[in-house]
């Protein structure tokens, strides 16, 4: 099993990603590929400069051992962060939708929110009170 | 140690701002007072030791450096003028505190983005920025915005991850995260093998944010639905962060070719939907992808001129833009409508400030002298050589004045007084470097780079290029063609980023 090293798994996990991303209409679902392809590049980014047999980058260090390279390692703790903070807010803001929509559909939302968008601004319009609009289209 | 200061004050006063909740409207003033005097201690001659540092005090290897340059403080100046504007726009209106935390924690990053040199604090900062407007674009609610700032979210999450892979692609291979090491990488050995495949990954992850074709396409929506002071800053100063960072790239890896390419793609298609938009913020929004062509194949020409002509065309866009989104959230407050038709039918129930406000933007971005979009655009047209980026800034700017020209309605008669502008003091603040943008220009970049504005051939150009995209716009009016807006659907921009991705990779492996 060589050859299936971190980075290889990485891409597998963000190419089902990214087709979950466009093929799957549920917009739950698609966050959970939002977060695969995130993990995915957290992954690739712990695995590189890091061959089989490395101790991790914990002090007090073995001698005579390589050890992982430390600094993609510190780095991946602010990726896991931010991808948390992404992950929960938009969530919130799915939460939001479906409490409107009572859907997951993102098709069904796409459409109900393009309509409603399209109505929205002559709606306003017919209330507006002085009526200047009417003489205005006279002429 | 004064650079971190720019970013840091911002954040800390988002922080004092969630503490003392009754005064948090007042620091967005102090905010704006620190940076006012962070600048002008920039720009004294005293202090050298301003130039570059190394947060931290780490060694360059493992440090993050922070460099003002001309870019950073280019888009420093940008940042003030916009934080003054939008600040006067917002001051009679009631602010939430939240609101006031997230302006300052939008502020901080940009900031941090323009002044550092770190592959991956900038992929930190673009992930702050994009959570940042997330929510600012979706603050009150409505249901179309909340959709539009979710599909940003997700793309522009996705956009980033990509970009992450091209962080662990060059750290592989370079072993330092700082641009400089990088450059010097690539410039030892240009034809190492993995140099395609990490500009590819970068550059197509950061163009997601940066507004371009075809890896933006939540753009419109997000920008247009955003209430009209975010769309100011998003337009003006948020979406040139990623043109920033691909500016950086720019500097280490070969990308003159992809930058023309995607800023020609980038420029028509943005200006084709604006011509056929007739709602005015999404044509707006649609502009900005326009303009961000502009400065794109102002990079690709690679000239110091050329450069010279983006900074200032970044400044000079900021401007305009941001006073074009204000005066048309404004007016579409009074009417209720965005639709062009239904405001020019309306016109005499916007005040008149608002008006006069959209006809100087409208003048300055179709680049009519003596106004700061002529004069920064000037230097672009004289810089670009080769007859593909004169035709193609020649087509931008006929489509530019095309679409603006459906604007001309709402500036007939009557004018009369009606209402009071509720916020006219921003539009000054705006309108002074529109109109004053020669000095502006000289005192940054040289009296050198005025000259190709006073050229009388270039002017008389610009203005020939106008009445070509009025004409223009007389024959459109009577076609109906309207193209495909589903384009901008979810499912399109996730598949678009991935298929500009591998046109990318491509064209820097064959190129």
């Amino acid at each position: 099993m060589g050859w299936l090293g971190g980075t290889t798994v990485a891409m597998i996990l963000f190419a089902i990603g990214t087709t979950a991303l466009i093929v799957r209409r549920d917009l739950v679902i698609k966050l959970l590929a939002l977060g695969l392809v995130n993990s995915s590049g957290i992954l690739f980014l712990i695995s590189i400069r890091f061959q089989p047999k490395m101790e991790a980058p914990i002090l007090p260090a073995k001698v005579g051992i390589p050890i992982a390279d430390p600094l993609p390692q510190a780095l991946v703790l602010s990726a896991i962060v931010i991808n948390f903070a992404i992950l929960a807010l938009s969530l919130v803001f799915v939460m939001l939708l479906v409490e409107r929509y009572h859907s997951t559909d993102c098709a069904r939302i796409e459409h109900a929110v393009e309509t409603e968008k399209a109505t929205l601004g002559s709606q306003n319009l017919a209330a507006d009170p002085s009526g200047a609009d009417a003489q205005e289209a006279i002429p | 140690m004064i650079l971190p200061l720019f970013p840091l004050s911002h954040i800390l006063l988002g922080l004092a701002a969630i503490a003392w909740k009754a005064s948090a409207r007042a620091t967005l003033i102090v905010g704006l007072i620190v940076d006012m005097a962070l600048v002008a201690i920039a720009f004294s001659p005293a202090a050298p030791w301003l130039s570059s540092t190394v947060a931290g005090g780490w060694t360059d290897a493992i440090g993050i450096r922070l460099a003002l340059d001309s870019l950073a403080l280019d888009l420093i100046l940008l940042t003030i003028l916009l934080e003054l504007a939008v600040i006067i726009y917002l001051w009679r209106q009631h602010l939430r505190p939240s609101f006031v935390i997230l302006l300052q924690f939008l502020v901080g990053a940009v900031m941090a983005l323009v002044l550092t040199q770190d592959l991956f604090n900038i992929y930190v900062i673009l992930e702050l920025l994009t959570l940042v407007s997330f929510l600012l674009v979706a603050y009150d609610r409505r249901t179309f915005q909340i959709w539009a700032s979710l599909k940003y979210l997700i793309l522009a999450s996705v956009g980033m991850s990509i970009f992450l892979l091209g962080v662990a692609v060059a750290y592989t291979n370079v072993g330092s995260l700082g641009l400089a090491a990088l450059q010097r990488a690539v410039a030892e050995n240009p034809q190492a093998s993995w140099i395609p495949l990490a500009a590819a990954l970068l550059v197509s992850g950061v163009s997601v944010k940066a507004g371009i074709l075809t890896f933006s396409l939540w753009l419109p929506d997000a920008h247009s639905a955003a209430p009209a002071a975010i769309s100011a800053f998003l337009s003006g100063l948020v979406i040139k962060m990623g043109v920033v960072v691909l500016i950086r790239l720019a500097g280490v890896f070969p990308l003159a070719l992809v930058l023309q390419i995607l800023g020609a793609i980038t420029g028509i298609g943005g200006a084709i939907y604006a011509m056929a938009s007739k709602d005015l913020k999404r044509m707006l929004a649609f502009h900005t992808l326009s303009q961000i062509g502009y400065l794109l194949i102002g990079m690709g020409v690679a000239n110091e001129a050329a450069a010279k002509g983006v900074l200032a065309y970044a400044l000079a866009h900021g401007s305009f833009k941001a006073l074009l989104f204000l005066a048309a959230g404004a007016a579409c407050d009074v009417i209720g409508s965005t639709e062009i038709t239904e405001l020019a039918r309306a016109r005499h129930r916007i005040p008149l400030r608002t008006r006069a406000a959209l006809l100087l933007g409208t003048l300055a971005i179709v680049g009519l002298p003596p106004f700061d979009g002529y004069i920064a655009k000037a230097p672009l047209l004289n810089a670009a050589h080769g007859w593909a980026n004169q035709i193609i800034l020649l087509l931008l700017g006929i489509g530019t004045a095309a679409s603006f020209a459906k604007l001309l309605p709402l500036f007939k008669g009557p004018y009369r007084r009606v209402g009071n502008d509720p916020a006219w003091e921003s539009y000054i603040v705006l309108a002074l470097p529109i109109v004053l943008f020669l000095p502006i220009e000289r005192a940054l970049f040289g009296p050198a780079s005025v000259l190709p504005a006073m050229d009388w051939v270039i002017a008389a150009e610009s203005v020939a290029v106008v009445a070509t995209g009025w004409l223009v716009h007389q024959i459109c009016r009577r076609l109906s063609f309207r193209p495909s807006e589903s384009l901008f659907r979810l499912e399109p921009g996730m598949f678009a980023i991935l298929l500009g991705f591998v046109a990318i990779y491509l064209l820097l492996r064959l190129g």
